[in-house]
């Protein structure tokens, strides 16, 4: 299955529950299966999309908060699996397109080409929700059952790599507090003072 | 451990600020600032983070999820911390009250300290961060909340630092240098 085909059976998945992307293609893919408020598109801080959606989880305990990393993101940041396995908000979901190649800067191989298991690190880390999907009904069953029950998941997905078609805003400010609107945290607004 | 004033400064401007839940990555002095918050102030959380820069993801979905985060690290981990804070936190106006125990400054005995602690300011200017230092036990906890209000107003990553001279007391008379 292609990473797009994926993000769009997942994001049919989400309802409105707010999902995070890690930038580069993963956020790309997600504009284009579906651009909705409840989406945050990073655009930078390669590595810190699982964080982000930690402390969503951990601010935000009744909603299923999904976030969507790649596998050279997430390697970037293997601690992460480390705190999320010992907070074990049991709200999130962590969606890694694993596509065994840095996609977004040229196709250089990741270590998961060569080995590396990130599911199996997820669960020595503490996530006992950790599973490896490889076809599209894998991976619905896989997100559909990570909806409802308690998690934290860990749900890696191998995909191959799919041309981006779309990329969303570069305003980042409008992304941010189009997505707080929409999960019921806008940001107070500060009322203009006259001298 | 004896209560150190400060540390008391820290958590009461923290609180006034609005600020319920620390990220951290611990150090010496900061865990004075830890056991106070365990034993005094039940309703704020806290969450060990393996390395500052996670510490900065984590504070800013706590923010996006309607929390006003603080973020607390030694001034070691600020190099850590910057692509966090320079291509999420600022691009997006994420706030944070940030909290640095300092190395480095006056008193330091560790020179694997020194370069960075000593550019702690250059590169809070350098970025955008607005910092400012805690003077005396006495002004820490309105310097801190301070901080935090105008970051969580204004929307910006600001940093209270706390010096050695203001967290490590003196030898006592006699004892080592």
């Amino acid at each position: 299955m292609t990473r797009l085909d994926a993000t769009r059976a997942l994001v049919a998945l989400a309802g409105d529950e707010p999902i995070v992307a890690s930038l580069g293609h993963p956020a790309y893919d997600l504009f284009a299966a579906g651009d909705r408020p409840a989406n945050f598109y990073t655009w930078g801080s390669m590595g810190l999309a699982s964080s982000m959606g930690l402390g969503l989880a951990m601010a935000q305990p009744g909603r299923r908060v999904f976030v969507l990393d790649g596998d050279g993101s997430l390697l970037m940041n293997l601690g992460s699996l480390a705190t999320i396995g010992w907070e074990r908000p049991a709200n999130l979901v962590l969606v890694v397109w694993d596509n065994e190649s840095y996609a977004t800067t040229g196709g250089q191989d990741t270590a998961t080409k060569h080995g590396a298991d990130l599911a199996a690190t997820a669960r020595a880390l503490g996530i006992a929700a950790a599973v490896t999907v490889r076809t599209p009904a894998e991976l619905d069953r896989a997100v559909s059952e990570a909806a409802r029950e308690p998690g934290p998941w860990v749900i890696v997905a191998k995909v191959s790599e799919s041309t981006p078609i779309a990329k969303p805003t570069l305003d980042y400010v409008f992304i941010k507090e189009r997505f707080m609107a929409a999960i019921g945290c806008g940001e107070p607004v500060v009322p203009g003072r006259r001298r | 451990m004896p209560v150190a004033p400060w540390a008391v400064g820290v958590c009461a401007g923290l609180y006034a600020a609005g600020s319920r839940h620390v990220v951290y990555v611990p150090d010496n002095p900061l865990s004075h600032v830890l056991q106070i918050l365990r034993e005094d102030y039940p309703d704020v959380r806290t969450t060990i983070a393996t390395r500052e820069e996670e510490a900065f993801g984590i504070a800013a979905g706590l923010y996006v999820g309607g929390a006003r985060p603080t973020v607390m690290l030694q001034s070691s981990g600020l190099g850590n911390s910057l692509n966090a804070i320079t291509s999420l936190l600022l691009p997006y106006r994420i706030p944070a009250l940030v909290v640095i125990s300092m190395r480095g400054d006056e008193g330091e005995w560790n020179a694997a300290q020194a370069p960075m602690g000593q550019a702690i300011r250059p590169i809070c200017a350098a970025i955008g961060m607005p910092a400012a230092t805690a003077e005396t036990p006495e002004t820490t906890a309105a310097t801190v909340e301070g901080v935090g209000r105008k970051a969580f107003d204004e929307r910006l990553v600001g940093a209270c630092l706390l010096p050695r001279r203001l967290t490590v007391p003196p030898p006592a008379p006699g004892g080592r240098a």
